[in-house]
């Protein structure tokens, strides 16, 4: 009855063939492996540099794309943040502040030029803050003003409300001063990128590869490197592995898993500093995270300190508060009522009415399992693996939590529509030097769609007159104190789950000189950086 | 007959290895006492030893033991693909052969449609839309499956239903649903058999893809493809995270190939 056999779908050949591929490809993992290591010597006229890139174009208005072409040492702001994130001069010189903290001057340094040779003017500065403030809708979140005046190398900025940090606003990446003129000339910024300040200037640029050039023009001197290649290594491993095989001689932020090998290898130099980001775990106040205990008691049921130690190997500090220990907003002085206690955290839920009714290890009340949906991305390396941390910790005292994995350019709006338990995010805190933007965006009230970024539903009064109390002071030390005042409202309402401070890492091979990292994040290519003769 | 008689003792040898392996799927997470979700980061990432024969992941569990439980998933979703693709292929495949016409030229079409879509991609779209979990990944791949059973199926069933035997039911005044059950089904069920033995293999390597990347199971399921994942990261400090769940594929994808080879080759009359 049986009649089939017309297909013959594998022959013994192909088997055959199978495993022999299998085996040379096993061949060439161990060749890798074995390739690895070694010394070697770079090239004097020509650096690669290893990098992340999210900008799609160097046009400094869209996006964050500005920071991009601030990294890259093409583009210059009138002030830059040092290591303690103060602004210090840069295209200006100098400036002063009246009384009333509405009118700002900055003098610009005569020397400097920009890289097609123009001398920058208070005129071409303002010009170019013009530009920002028509192209960037982002701009006005800085400041307002109703007039920008310039007179030689004097610019005056007269702004509509008082401004205490205007140096540090315009050290932005975003306030990048670019050669407006020669964009009217027909220079397209997007595609060929700005003509600015930096030590280098534009060759070539796509999302995959930048190359940029010397700038002959630099008005600080001489530049040290003919040519820059600059690959994007999006992948934190293949990064670590371009950077071990000699495809580039520099590569910024090496991943947990790579980090503790090239600290042991003398070849290398590893730069590490404490970043102004914290990765937060933000919590959803409607649902299951409405009962302040369950917060607390999630909180305390993880163990931070073992996160950054043990699985990110140290390349994060334990979390605790909103701003990191970085920047001196009183972290050592802030208590966290919910520290790692796991017996307090089941103390806790126990209070709140859960109890395990069905012994599957999760507890339960009404008939409901505590579960909780907690939102990532994982173009960060560090996400996952924080995110598995709190799973499991949340585990050991009942609770579920399923982790769900979205797309990095979904999380935004999830964000703002409150469609989470958990959603994590690293964020900068200061941006401008100061985190008053920072504790405003997610934990201040938010009534239609007021306060956009606080998708939490979380609302204090108190926290709120703080907040409006901080942006009418300007007397640094009191600003200082209420920061610290919003912060311990935040643990002590236990608003959001702080999982770390990231540090970040710029690693280079031996004969590099002057490579460092800057807390800011914004200056990874500088004219310093040399090559060892 | 010696021929004959090899192939039986290929055929038997890797069917007790498959057996083996149904058997410490089936068996082996019951006699385990360890944990496999519970972390504990005092021991994270500790290399191989005699209390951690295959080394400690990043939250200090037991590999060995996660790759044991990872077992169970991965062969039961391969058999549950595998299962459903050739069910719904032959249940198409035989109504399109058996009525013909109209029925059988939209079925092809739909195929047609469907296979002309490389497959691994339209799965990570459909996984990708649906969210990452191993039911949809399940799904996913089924529905990127089937058509190619549809076909196979339907090529037999247009061969068997001009047969004298399949007239002569009809004759007798049998309903379509009996010939197509009594007399066309059983025909195509060998090479059903042979062809599902094929993909188990395929589909344990595509649902570990998925999962690797991030479109299939969730952690903290011990699937294979996801502990690549998750190791990937401590690649070159605890290269134990990616080899054993590596070799754990390699091996099960390689028995389930040799042993649906050896099927075939006692199924496949031509060489006897």
């Amino acid at each position: 009855m049986m009649k089939y056999g017309m297909h013959r779908m594998i022959g013994k050949k192909k088997t055959l063939r199978r495993w022999v591929v299998g085996g040379l490809a096993a061949l060439a993992c161990v060749g890798m492996l074995a390739g690895c290591g070694g010394s070697r010597s770079g090239n004097p006229d020509v650096l690669k540099v290893g990098v992340t890139n999210f900008a799609d174009t160097l046009e400094p208005t869209e996006n964050y794309f500005a920071w991009v072409v601030m990294r890259y040492g093409i583009g210059e702001a009138l002030a830059k943040f040092d290591k303690e994130m103060k602004p210090v001069p840069w295209l200006a010189k100098e400036w002063s502040v009246s009384k009333d903290h509405m009118t700002w001057t900055f003098i610009i340094d005569e020397k400097a030029t920009f890289s097609n040779g123009k001398p920058v003017t208070a005129e071409a500065v303002k010009a170019s803050i013009e530009r920002v403030f028509a192209k960037s809708n982002r701009a006005n979140t800085f400041f307002t003003y109703d007039t920008i005046q310039a007179d030689g190398q004097t610019l005056t900025i007269h702004t509509t409300t008082p401004v205490p940090n205007m140096p540090g606003l315009l050290a932005d990446p975003l306030f990048l001063i670019v050669d407006v003129q020669a964009e009217k000339d027909g220079r397209n910024f997007a595609k060929e990128g700005p003509i600015a300040t930096g030590p280098y200037r534009v060759v070539s640029f796509s999302r995959d590869k930048a190359v940029v050039e010397a700038n002959p023009n630099y008005w600080q001197g001489k530049v040290p490197f003919k040519t820059i290649e600059i690959p994007s290594i999006d992948d934190p491993n293949t990064r670590a592995m371009a950077l071990q095989s000699g495809e580039v001689d520099m590569a910024v932020n090496i991943g947990p898993g790579e980090l503790p090998m090239f600290k042991e290898n003398s070849a290398y130099k590893v730069h590490e500093i404490d970043s102004l980001r914290v990765v937060v775990a933000r919590l959803n106040q409607r649902g299951i995270f409405k009962d302040p205990n369950v917060r607390a008691a999630l909180i305390s049921a993880t163990d931070r300190k073992s996160y950054a130690d043990v699985l990110l190997k140290g390349t994060f500090s334990p979390g605790k508060a909103p701003i990191p220990p970085s920047l001196d907003f009183g972290f050592n002085e802030l208590t966290d009522p919910n520290s790692y206690n796991p017996e307090r955290a089941k103390q806790l839920l126990a209070e709140a009415g859960w109890k395990d009714t069905d012994g599957d290890g999760i507890l339960d009340k009404d008939g409901k399992p505590l579960h909780a949906d907690f939102v990532i991305y994982n173009s960060r390396a560090e996400l996952p693996i924080f995110a598995e941390g709190v799973q499991a910790d949340a585990r050991k005292v009942g609770m579920d939590i399923s982790i769900k994995t979205v797309d990095y350019n979904l999380i935004d709006k999830i964000g703002i529509d409150g469609d989470y338990d958990l959603l994590i995010s690293n964020i900068v805190t200061a941006n401008t030097g100061d985190p008053q933007m920072f504790l405003k965006w997610y934990w201040g009230t938010n009534i239609n769609g007021s306060n956009p970024q606080n998708g939490s539903g979380y609302s204090n009064p108190t926290y709120d007159a703080k907040l409006a109390e901080m942006a009418a002071s300007f007397d640094p030390t009191k600003r200082r104190r209420l920061a610290i005042e919003l912060q311990q409202i935040l643990l002590d309402d236990s608003a959001a789950l702080f999982l770390g401070y990231p540090k970040t890492n710029i690693v280079n091979a031996g004969y590099l000189d002057n490579v460092e990292m800057f807390p800011s994040d914004y200056y990874w290519i500088t004219s310093d950086i040399a090559y060892r003769k | 007959m010696k021929i004959m008689n090899e192939k039986k003792r290929y055929f038997i040898t890797y069917s007790v290895l498959l057996g083996v392996m149904i058997l410490i799927a089936l068996i082996g997470p019951l006699c385990m006492s360890t944990d496999i979700y519970t972390s504990d980061l005092g021991r994270a990432l500790q290399a191989p030893s005699a209390d951690h024969w295959f080394g400690t992941d990043k939250l200090g569990r037991d590999v060995f033991a996660r790759i044991i439980h990872g077992m169970q998933l991965s062969l039961g979703m391969s058999f549950s693909i595998v299962s459903l693709m050739a069910m719904t292929g032959t249940l198409v495949g035989v109504v399109a052969g058996f009525y013909g016409g109209k029925v059988e030229m939209v079925l092809m079409r739909l195929c047609d449609i469907m296979i002309s879509f490389p497959g691994i991609i339209l799965a990570i779209a459909i996984a990708g839309v649906m969210g990452g979990s191993i039911g949809n990944a399940i799904l996913a791949l089924t529905l990127v499956g089937w058509a190619k059973y549809a076909r196979i199926v339907r090529s037999l069933v247009l061969k068997v239903r001009g047969e004298d035997y399949v007239t002569a039911a009809r004759l007798s005044g049998a309903s379509p649903f009996v010939i197509m059950r009594r007399h066309i089904l059983p025909n195509t069920l060998p090479l059903v058999f042979v062809t599902a033995g094929m993909d188990l293999g395929t589909m344990i390597l595509e649902v570990a893809g998925l999962s690797f990347l991030g479109f299939g199971a969730q952690p903290p399921t011990p699937e294979w493809g996801r502990m690549l994942n998750e190791g990937r990261q401590y690649l070159q400090m605890a290269p134990w995270l990616m080899v054993f769940p590596g070799v754990a594929i390699l091996l099960v994808v390689t028995v389930f190939n040799l042993w649906s080879d050896s099927l075939r080759d006692i199924l496949d009359p031509k060489q006897t």
